[in-house]
């Protein structure tokens, strides 16, 4: 029996960044390690750079962040916050990441399995000097762990596993 | 805590007993993004704590600089960075913080120096420049200037007051305070004295090196700190420093000037209301935010979301 799943969505953006609090980089596409994350990013287990704004999370290996969240944040508090700036890894269109939690889906070929939704970080204020920190309660990602790795690009589709 | 890990990358001597240091992460990753106007804290392996204005280019997005000057009769942290620190070496920092921004909307800009406090105004002036607005550095320094180079791309923009012969008058200097005129003063406590007693203070703008002597605490009494999230308390006596207090009830407040001047210790409060000694936070963050190295509590309970 084929299940027809109730949405599809892509890969609009894709960041890393090599240590806490540095700038986020735009990659064309990312490599994904199962169980231990995404190479050359802070939060790979195992070779956290991470250290100084969390401990080394197995459950967050790899994050998502709704592009529908900007527009969000755009029209509900005028404030402008760009893909490279929710320090996320991955920025999706079309896909209800609250629903996730505890579920399989696919992100591109790779199988990923989500933890927990994220929470923000203060210290994002202060980075972005930006008020962000309030409007992303409740819309600032979600924490994955990687099943099956491979590469990951843009436009990819993601869907329900 | 919040640092991040910086690697000398070149170092060139700048004027008089200056020494000009390129900062870049270890692996060339671009550094968080900074405004004229923001400094950085290095801590040093001698367990001291030093400030330093960014006096390069925000838009070379990985690398910053900052311009040191060996200071005798300190307490070794210039030394340090001057004979310990080779390129190569590595050391961590705080992310940057911009305590002297520009104002935005003046129409004109007085930006006003001693010595080695001219390092906040190079892209200060920089950015002035480029987006066209009125404005003139004036640099009091005695004997050779620092960072002679960098000075001489101010062009016209700058005068140099060589002091060996005595201040010369701020009033004349400056000219007189018109609406819409900002005027800024980095240097020696002296000077900043003399430039608040010269000019009015809602259109004046100051960066300390060093704290200000801090004003007693006004009717002081007893009372509970509390850490909201974890939950933590403990009762303080009359006047006592919160940081310490904070520190023993495992709470990761970073501090640095530990003059309520330098930003590195604001915390939210819940509950107060505080004594607020700080220099920095605007009357409207002050609702919501105090800088423990300096702050005491006028209430029975100081409730902070920690
Ligand atoms: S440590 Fe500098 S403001 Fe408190």
């Amino acid at each position: 029996m084929s299940v027809t799943p109730s949405w599809i969505g892509l890969v609009a953006h894709l960041h890393i960044t090599a240590r806490a609090f540095l700038p986020m980089r735009a990659m064309e596409q990312i490599e994904l390690v199962p169980g231990e994350g995404i190479l050359g990013d802070r939060y790979r287990i195992g070779v956290e750079e991470g250290f100084y704004s969390a401990k080394p999370e197995p459950g967050r290996q790899v994050t998502l962040f709704e592009e529908e969240a900007l527009e969000a944040i755009r029209r509900d508090h005028g404030i402008e916050l760009r893909p490279e700036e929710h320090r996320r890894n991955v920025t999706t269109r079309g896909v209800p990441l609250t629903h996730l939690v505890g579920r399989r889906f696919r992100l591109g070929d790779c199988l990923l399995e989500a933890t927990r939704l994220s929470i923000p970080c203060r210290h994002i204020e202060e980075i972005l000097e930006k008020p962000v920190f309030d409007p992303m309660i409740n819309r600032s990602g979600l924490n994955c762990r990687v099943l099956e790795g491979g590469t990951v690009r843009l436009g990819d589709p993601i869907r329900p596993a | 805590m919040r640092h991040i890990r910086l690697a000398l990358r070149a170092a060139e001597p700048a004027g008089p007993g200056i020494r000009l240091l390129t900062l870049m992460d270890p692996d060339g990753w671009p550094l968080p993004r900074w405004r004229p106007g923001a400094h950085i804290d290095l801590h040093l392996p001698n367990g001291l704590t030093r400030a330093y204005s960014l006096c390069g280019d925000p838009a070379e997005a990985d690398r910053w600089r900052i311009a040191v000057k060996r200071e005798p009769g300190g307490r070794g942290g210039s030394a340090w960075l001057h004979d310990a620190l080779a390129v190569g070496g590595e050391l961590p920092a705080s992310l940057p913080r911009c305590t002297f921004p520009l104002a935005e909307g003046a129409r004109r800009h007085l930006l006003l120096a001693g010595g080695i406090g001219v390092t906040p105004f190079l892209p200060m002036a920089a950015a002035l420049a480029g987006s066209g607005a009125d404005h003139h550095l004036h640099l009091l320094h005695r004997g050779p200037p620092p960072l002679p180079a960098q000075l001489g791309a101010l062009g016209d923009r700058i005068t140099l007051h060589d002091t060996s012969g005595g201040r010369p008058d701020l009033g004349r200097l400056l000219g007189p305070s018109e609406p819409g005129t900002e005027a800024y003063c980095c240097g020696p406590p002296g000077l900043i004295e003399a430039f608040l007693a010269a000019w009015p203070a809602e259109r004046a703008r100051v960066e300390h090196f060093t704290p200000p002597p801090l004003p007693p605490l006004p009717d002081s009494r007893p009372f509970t700190l509390v850490l909201a999230r974890s939950g933590r308390r403990l009762d303080l006596p009359a006047g006592a420093p919160l940081l310490p207090a904070l520190h023993a009830l495992g709470a990761a407040v970073e501090s640095s000037c530990e003059g309520g001047i330098c930003g590195a210790c604001r915390v939210r409060w819940l509950e107060g209301p505080p004594i607020h000694r700080d220099r920095i936070l605007r009357p409207g963050e002050r609702e919501t935010h105090l800088m423990a190295c300096v702050a005491g509590c006028a209430g029975p309970r100081l409730v902070l979301d920690l």
